[in-house]
């Protein structure tokens, strides 16, 4: 049986959902309707970006060249605010003193054997080792990572972005981190480090902004970046040049703050069963 | 049979979507109130996110549009899907990924003050060590 | 347009699995539903045609798990 809590936070769902489904009734009927054409949203300013984003930047992939080129100023600002909560993040718990490693840890240990050879093998302290999962994800890892570059150049012409190659970089990295390998193929970054990699991105975005003001253009105009004689395609070439140093700069930021979120997490957990 | 169907995805796409959409809203806020678990909070927070980027994302649905990804013979706006919700919603889904790990940071500090993450028992014992 | 109807039932299915978040009393399931939840939250933005979208939550949808999961083995696993 239900005890009286339970009863009562089941009888405020229920009229929590009766009664959005009474608002819901009124308020869709000024909503426009789902998949009508002439709606607000869709016929002011999304018809001239869909319509001239090929000629003005290069991008096929139209969502790419919205958040990269027309938007850029909002993109940076985006990509500040996730720089600063892997800040935000290492602060809170700077304090907290690192707990002891609990991922398991190999030592080398030797032994003669019979024949009087010397045997050197690693052993393990922690029981839960597992060779299928280390073996999967030693074939998984590479190829997600070649996917993430793949996604990064390629953002422009297909789906993907700097946003995707980031977090699939970064889920390369927790693949590493947290299984339990039988040596530790990319090794420990310390996340103070980290946090350094993604001040770097954020600041490859900004440069790219920047560089033009040094030529005669406005912030973050592309078409006054200095790259004339290594791309070609005139305006809309350099226009495709901007995007590629944005997307990488957001990408470098993005891996690093999700690292530096899992190292700060990770290396600071109390781990209650050993 | 097809009438019915029919009635049924007008009255969808006319109030239908948008209800359920607020349902799940509400739900989210319902949940970070009623839950006394911190974390418990936290997922609900991310339902109510979820359920705002939907709100969004339908604003630029068209009948019969393609993915907003450009075909060399298709240049007219009528065929693709409206890119600016989804250049907006591409980014919030990337800051709440950060919100979550601040989330998860003040939670463990929480922990590490008080020794629980229950709300009832943090106020019952009045603040402190 | 049967788009919508499969956006509805989608929807329903999220709402069910968010209730199912709100009454669940273990932390660790928790986490697994809503696993799920994220997942099925992608499917939606591939109904609607942000594929872009839905890329993004695929890999955070997993990447957030992974956090409340980690986050989980120093804290008390039930809740009330």
């Amino acid at each position: 049986m239900m005890d009286r809590k339970a009863k009562m936070k089941t009888a405020g769902l229920v009229l929590v959902i009766l009664l959005t489904i009474a608002g819901g009734l009124k308020v869709g009927s000024f909503l426009p309707v789902i998949g009508a054409h002439e709606t607000p949203a869709n016929i002011y300013l999304s018809n001239y970006y869909i319509e001239n984003a090929i000629q003005h930047t290069h991008a096929a992939n139209i969502v790419t060249a919205v958040l990269a080129d027309y938007r850029g100023f909002d993109t940076l600002f985006e990509t500040c605010v996730l720089f600063l909560s892997g800040v935000g993040t290492l602060m809170v718990l700077f304090s907290k003193a690192k707990v002891k490693r609990r991922l398991p840890k190999f030592r080398k240990t030797e032994s003669h054997s019979e024949t009087g050879e010397m045997i050197s093998e690693f052993t393990q302290r922690g029981s839960y080792s597992s060779g299928i999962l280390d073996a999967s994800f030693r074939i998984i890892m590479p190829i997600v990572m070649i996917y993430a570059i793949y996604v990064l150049f390629h953002g422009e012409l297909s789906l993907g972005g700097g946003f995707q190659a980031g977090a699939l970089l970064a889920c390369a990295y927790l693949m590493d981190r947290i299984s339990p390998s039988f040596e530790s193929r990319m090794g420990e970054i310390k996340e103070e480090n980290m946090l350094i990699v993604a001040g770097l991105g954020t600041f490859l975005y900004a440069f790219t902004g920047i560089l033009p003001m040094f030529f005669g253009g406005n912030f973050l105009e592309y078409a006054k970046l200095p790259f004339c004689a290594l791309v070609h395609g005139g305006v809309a070439g350099l226009h495709a040049a901007g995007i590629l140093m944005i997307e990488i700069g957001v990408t470098v930021c993005v891996m690093a703050v999700i690292m530096t979120i899992l190292e700060v997490v990770l290396e600071r957990t109390d781990f209650d069963d050993d | 049979m097809t009438e019915i169907l029919d009635k049924l995805e007008f009255f969808l796409a006319d109030r239908g979507i948008y209800m359920l959409t607020f349902v799940l809203l509400a739900i989210g806020i319902y949940g970070m109130v009623v839950c006394s678990n911190y974390m418990k909070k936290l997922m609900c927070m991310n339902i109510l996110q979820v359920s705002i980027i939907f709100f969004f994302l339908t604003f630029g649905q068209k009948e019969g549009g393609t993915l907003p990804v450009a075909l060399a013979e298709v240049l007219q706006a009528e065929e693709y899907i409206n890119p600016v919700p989804h250049a907006l919603m591409l980014t919030a889904i990337v800051v709440s990924l950060g919100v979550t790990g601040v989330g998860l940071a003040l939670l463990m500090k929480i922990r590490d003050i008080y020794g629980t993450i229950e709300e009832d028992e943090i106020t019952g014992k009045g603040g402190g060590k | 347009m049967p788009v919508i109807l499969l956006e509805g039932m989608l929807l329903i299915a999220l709402i069910s699995i968010a209730v199912s978040i709100i009454f669940e009393r273990k932390l660790l399931a928790c986490t697994v539903i809503y696993c799920a939840f994220s997942f099925l939250a992608m499917l939606l933005y591939i109904v609607v045609g942000a594929a872009d979208v839905a890329f993004t939550e695929a890999v955070i949808g997993t990447i957030s798990t992974v956090y409340f999961v980690i986050a989980i083995k120093s804290i008390n696993r039930r809740c009330k």
